[in-house]
């Protein structure tokens, strides 16, 4: 299958590479920054392009993975799916639960499929806890916290500096755990949240949200944009019959280099696995356009994560607990 | 002058460890106890080579400067009273009590009696709690925007579960504590609390609450999480713990306050435990208390101190009651 790449940061470099090990040829690489454009599409001997809705037409390719800022989802997986094109979407699915719908529905009716990148369903750390709680190792689960996050992402003038842009780390990166909640725990009922979203002179994002599901358990979710430098995910459940920890800094690797840079050094854990949970969602969306069964997220999962982080902005808003009414991933 | 200190009630466990605080210390005799629990009572004057009296008049009586009460939570008041009838310094261990008119009963008998009323908040006497109050207090983190704590602990069960002793679960005993902490370090108070509580994890043998996940507002509108629990698992290394970690301006801070341990590999007990090595917290609250007395003057965590946390707890049940935030 040949891809067309629209955005070229991190994720997208990140994606370009994956979708090669699953398989996939990466025949354009656009971004409306050239620099970056031309830099991957070199990478993987694919053309380049400054105009991401053209690229979401391109005619010698067969799918378009979309990385770039969450406000252009929509327009690109139209402009992706009215030209009959399969899509990988980068979460999160759309700002709000609005867009999410509408692309559910541009995607039905030009019958191409779409997936939602939510890679912690894949990561293997996530899938051991997920699969202790079904074994019943802790027994009934009644209290989860959840923390991710670290720096501020992005640079000076970075999209995810402006909150109305990106949500915040509420929509952008607690969002993960909204979904792997649901995707373990069931639907939420209630959602209760505070953040931050602080400007100059330091511009961070820090968030706390308590969601009540409706089997009963009270989740702690904590999302950070604000350490002075790192990236750090623990998570604590607790059982009837006992309780599971991880912590993404009690690592396997550690490298720490001796060079000093301007800058605070930043020391990262490393976990090495032998397949990227990242390679593993790209294998899952090829397996689906190959015909093959559901993916482990579908698009309605990916706009119930939307509306469960839009919801804990309102809260935010509001001061008040927000309720979920009917379903929110249809 | 020796200070003559009883105590009253061994009922909360908080009493050995205060019991000793009180032996260790100079000038200080631990000169009676009193409890309602026979047994219990005896057993403690005997390791603490002191007089178990099971009528209180009689100890009262017998005029102790400072009585030290570890009763159940609901019968805070009344031995608070008593003691201050009685002319007594009072430390009454946390929560103050379990409603807002009987704390405010407490303080007002103690100032009748014109004896000083201390909240037992040993945290406050953790040295890294302090050094990490004097950062604070120093503008180092510059101002803090938000705070995400826990005190979680293992379930205690006996009168802890009871709800007419206790007042409450795991909300009622592991909350005062952080929002006395976060009171006393941010100079500032609480104006709004959310909270869901619920009984998450002991549904067998448990009728309290053991869970709650309290979101709290400060003056000037510092947003705080705070979890209150009883989750520790019977097979987890140590009792529990009190962790912040303080979003500021500046900078971040990140404060485990019992995180001073030794892992203990134990094949004897099966399992792993966490020895702690650290100062022990207690003692400053009970030399800080002993001072007071000998100087006639107010603990330095006064009855108020109890008071303000305990509305803070109170508003956190109404607020899961209600589904509502609750405006303080």
């Amino acid at each position: 299958m040949k891809l067309a790449l629209i955005g070229c940061g991190g994720m997208g470099a990140l994606h370009a590479a994956m979708a090669k090990a699953a398989g996939f040829e990466v025949v354009l690489c656009a971004d409306a920054v050239e620099q970056a454009a031309r830099d991957l599409a070199a990478r993987h001997g694919a053309r380049w392009s400054t105009n991401p809705e053209s690229a979401a037409r391109d005619v010698d390719a067969d799918v378009v993975a979309i990385a770039t800022p969450t406000p252009t989802h929509l327009p690109l997986i139209r402009a992706a799916a009215e030209a009959g094109k399969h899509i990988f979407c980068e979460k999160p699915f759309c700002r709000t639960v609005r867009e999410c719908r509408e692309a559910i529905r541009v995607a039905k009716k030009h019958r191409v499929k779409l997936f939602v990148g939510h890679v912690v369903r894949y990561f293997q750390e996530f899938e051991a806890m997920r699969h202790k709680i079904r074994e019943g190792r802790i027994g009934n689960v009644g209290w989860v916290k959840l923390t991710r996050g670290g720096i501020m992402p992005g640079g000076l003038d970075s999209w995810f500096r402006d909150y109305v842009q990106s949500g915040g780390v509420t929509l952008d990166c607690m969002i993960h755990d909204f979904d792997w909640l649901r995707y373990v725990f069931g639907e939420p009922e209630r959602v209760y949240a505070q953040a931050l979203m602080r400007g100059e002179p330091h511009p961070m994002d820090y968030a706390q949200a308590t969601l009540r599901f409706r089997g009963g358990l009270i989740a702690t979710v904590i999302g950070i944009w604000a350490y002075p430098s790192g990236f750090r995910v623990t998570a604590e459940i607790c059982g009837e019959k006992g309780m599971l920890r991880y912590d993404s800094n009690d690592a396997s690797l550690a490298v720490h280099p001796r060079t000093v840079a301007t800058g605070p050094t930043m020391i990262v854990p490393l976990n090495p696995v032998e397949k990227s949970p990242y390679q593993m969602e790209w294998e899952d969306f090829a397996n689906w356009l190959a015909g093959g069964g559901e993916p482990r997220v579908t698009p309605g999962d990916a706009m119930a994560a939307v509306a469960m982080a839009e919801a804990a902005l309102k809260s935010a808003e509001t001061g008040q607990p927000v309720r979920f009414s009917g379903r929110i991933d249809a | 002058m020796k200070i003559r200190v009883a105590i009253l009630s061994f009922a909360h466990m908080h009493a050995w460890s205060y019991a000793a605080c009180l032996r260790q210390l100079p000038d200080v005799e631990l000169c009676g106890i009193w409890d309602d629990n026979r047994k219990r009572g005896r057993e403690a004057a005997e390791r603490f080579e002191t007089l178990f009296m099971a009528d209180m008049d009689r100890l009262l009586a017998r005029k102790p400067e400072a009585v030290i009460v570890t009763a159940e939570n609901v019968r805070h008041r009344e031995l608070v009273e008593r003691a201050a009838q009685a002319g007594c310094w009072v430390l009454c261990e946390k929560p103050i009590t379990t409603t807002i008119p009987d704390a405010k009963a407490m303080i007002q008998a103690c100032a009748k009696a014109k004896t000083g009323l201390g909240t037992a908040f040993p945290c406050r006497y953790a040295t890294p709690v302090k050094l990490a109050r004097e950062k604070i207090q120093a503008g180092e983190l510059g101002e803090i925007h938000a705070v995400t704590c826990t005190n979680h602990g293992q379930s205690p069960g006996g009168w802890f579960a009871d709800e007419r002793l206790s007042g409450g679960g795991a909300t009622m005993d592991h909350t005062v504590h952080v929002a006395d902490l976060l009171r006393w370090m941010l100079n500032r108070e609480f104006t709004a609390v959310y909270a869901e509580v619920g009984n998450q994890l002991h549904r067998r043998d448990l009728k309290t609450d053991d869970l709650g996940s309290l979101h709290m507002t400060m003056q000037g509108g510092v947003q705080v999480n705070h979890i209150a629990s009883w989750s520790r698992p019977k097979s987890f290394p140590t009792w529990g713990d009190v962790t912040m970690e303080f979003i500021g301006e500046k900078g971040v801070m990140r404060l485990d306050a019992f995180n001073q341990k030794i892992d203990v590999f134990d094949d004897d007990a099966g399992r792993l435990t966490w020895d702690g090595w650290g100062d022990n917290p207690d003692l400053g609250l009970v030399a800080d208390f002993v001072e007071a007395v000998r100087h006639r003057r107010p603990p330095s965590v006064t009855g108020e101190d109890g008071l303000r946390a305990l509305e803070v707890t109170l508003a956190a049940y109404r607020a899961a009651r209600t589904g509502k935030t609750v405006a303080l």
